[in-house]
């Protein structure tokens, strides 16, 4: 009995020793997760359980679920909430439709496809404060795109969009679209050129049209790469920040709060009031929403039990 | 024989050239202004420079130390670039290629990881970070940037596919691990590298939110936090030294770009298909 332990142990102790290079070359990672990643983590669940405010860490109070109450209850928090979800339902459906109209357009040329393509693709690569500078004066009153509608007279006076009902979130998607459709199109793109030809050829000797054939092989095709964009974007889109940030609006989104966002709110919290407590909890809330709205995803979206 | 162009076709094309001249046409009217002065942007800002002239940029380099802004963006993009790109690339070989216990439990817990929301990070970070004195030095940006599961994801994807029997027989020659690593591995997935390379150097170029958090010396910030110093409370307040910080900021990523543009695209297009 104590032999056939020892024998076993002496084999895993071989493997092991064997395979000391394998510890070796993850223990990168495995450190800096440990510090940077799960330490983290669980002092941010300890912290929703405080007050902490920040220069001072010694006033800190043990206030039970008291944040979490607070947060769940918090007006401003789901304003922020509600504004994030109009502004993505915009911005997803605008940004892939775009996106799949370019791909099956450039897919139906031949010259000057790439070109197009690396075009398109520009803003992708752009830093995101730049571009919000370059919108946030062409947008503005009296700047480059309202001086077009006014000339063409969609428009009579000034709109000042960041202070208009209705307005802040709408822009926003709109500027973002424009920013992010490209990474849409090369994905999709690269998902037609993968189709099997013979699909069309087929469809085609069956007498469909080009829209038929779009709806029945394109569309169904590429599920895969569109449902990867779709959970992309919400993982990304309900943490934005620096488009709002660096658009100009103040950390609680300017006149009525219509450009907060959850994270410009979690930062308002922490580092504005300093209730660091209260912003960790805001944190997890959202996590918590983002990873049922990911999981949700996978279980109705899932493209097909590969993907 | 050229076939004639069809109806349809055309239209592709106008459709095509429309929306790339809606892309580019913010670029040129950065680029067209920053050659401008104040009050020809507020008066003209449409038209092409009447007499070019150099004032935003003086302007710039009055107020900031832009060599020192570049240089600080580029130590930081390039050392993240380098130790992610080496790191990640070391630990995905080990999860691609050496069977060692415990690994598939530490690959799963890894994936599961990548689920988490970056903002759950953002404030214990910070004060974990200020309690370590980092808040206001670079290990703070470089540090907990040095190796990435994303990367590692994506590098171990693309090392799958290298045959087994190649490892096998180098390790039979006497070859250990790191050497194998550096003579046999690295040469095969130069593809995967550029990728992670690309996104890593973009991630950490653009980057506003660590920078904005965590430099607040100004001998420390990059050239995008050099931005937010020519914000003015009046619109049209500092417009030609902000045209001019924007094309000083754009000009190099886009050659850069335009010279690996296939590069750049497969490294978006690779992501999608690793999922």
């Amino acid at each position: 009995m104590n032999t056939a332990i020892a024998k076993r142990r002496a084999r895993w102790w071989n493997r092991v020793r064997r395979s000391w290079w394998g510890y070796v070359f993850v223990s990168p990672w495995v450190f800096l997760y440990l510090i940077f990643g799960l330490y983290p983590l669980l002092l941010s669940f300890f912290l929703t359980f405080f007050t902490y405010s920040f220069p001072n860490p010694a006033n800190q109070t043990f206030v039970g679920v008291g944040n979490w109450i607070q947060g769940i209850t918090d007006p401003l928090f789901w304003k922020s909430v509600g504004n994030i979800g109009v502004n993505q339902v915009i911005f997803i459906g605008l940004k892939n439709g775009l996106g799949l109209l370019f791909a099956v357009l450039l897919s139906r040329i031949g010259f000057g496809a790439r070109i197009l393509r690396t075009i398109y693709f520009l803003p992708v690569i752009t830093s995101t404060v730049v571009l919000m500078t370059i919108a946030d004066n062409m947008v503005a009153p009296g700047g480059h795109i309202q001086r077009w509608m006014s000339d063409v007279g969609l428009i009579h006076e000034w709109i000042f969009w960041k202070s208009q009902e209705g307005l802040p979130m709408l822009v926003l998607a709109l500027i973002n679209t424009w920013k992010w459709f490209g990474i849409s199109t090369v994905i999709l793109l690269a998902g037609i050129y993968g189709i099997d030809k013979r699909l069309y050829e087929a469809a085609a000797v069956d007498g469909a049209n080009d829209s038929q054939m779009f709806m029945v092989i394109t569309l169904p095709m590429l599920r895969p790469q569109l449902f990867f964009l779709l959970v992309i974007d919400v993982i990304n889109g309900l943490q934005m920040f620096t488009e709002v940030f660096s658009i100009g609006f103040d950390v609680y989104g300017g006149i009525r709060n219509q450009a907060l966002t959850p994270v410009l709110y979690l930062y308002a919290q922490a580092f504005d009031r300093s209730n660091v407590g209260y912003a960790s909890t805001l944190g997890l809330l959202l996590a918590i929403m983002i990873a049922a709205l990911t999981a949700l995803q996978f279980k109705f979206v899932r493209s097909d039990p590969e993907v | 024989m050229k076939k004639p162009l069809t109806f349809s076709q055309v239209a592709n094309y106008l459709i095509l050239i429309g929306g790339a001249i809606f892309v580019i046409y913010p670029f040129v009217y950065m680029v067209m202004n920053s050659f401008k002065t104040g009050a020809e942007i507020m008066n003209a800002p449409t038209s092409l420079p009447n007499k070019p002239t150099l004032i935003g940029y003086t302007g710039v380099f009055e107020k900031l130390n832009v060599g020192r802004l570049f240089v600080n963006s580029l130590f930081l993009s390039g050392t993240v670039t380098l130790l992610n790109t080496t790191l990640s690339a070391v630990g995905a070989y080990a999860f691609a290629k050496i069977p060692f216990p415990g690994r598939n439990q530490i690959f799963g817990f890894m994936l599961l990881t990548m689920m988490i929301p970056g903002i759950l990070f953002l404030i214990p970070s910070y004060i974990m970070l200020y309690n370590i004195g980092w808040v206001g030095r670079f290990e703070a940006l470089i540090i907990p940037s040095a190796v990435s599961v994303f990367s590692i994801f994506l590098i171990r994807q693309f090392m799958i596919g290298i045959p087994n029997e190649l490892i096998e027989a180098a390790r039979i020659d006497g070859g250990s691990e790191p050497v194998i690593f550096v003579r046999v591995i690295m040469p095969l997935i130069r593809p995967a590298l550029a990728t992670v390379a690309i996104l890593t150097f973009m991630g950490s170029w653009n980057d506003f939110f660590g920078p904005l958090l965590y430099l607040n010396k100004p001998e420390q910030w990059t050239l995008q936090l050099g931005l937010l110093q020519f914000r003015g409370t009046v619109p049209g307040e500092n417009a030609e030294q902000i045209w001019a910080l924007t094309t000083l900021i754009t000009v190099p990523i886009i050659v850069f770009y335009f010279f690996m543009q296939e590069q750049f695209i497969k490294a978006f297009a690779n992501v999608s298909l690793s999922k």
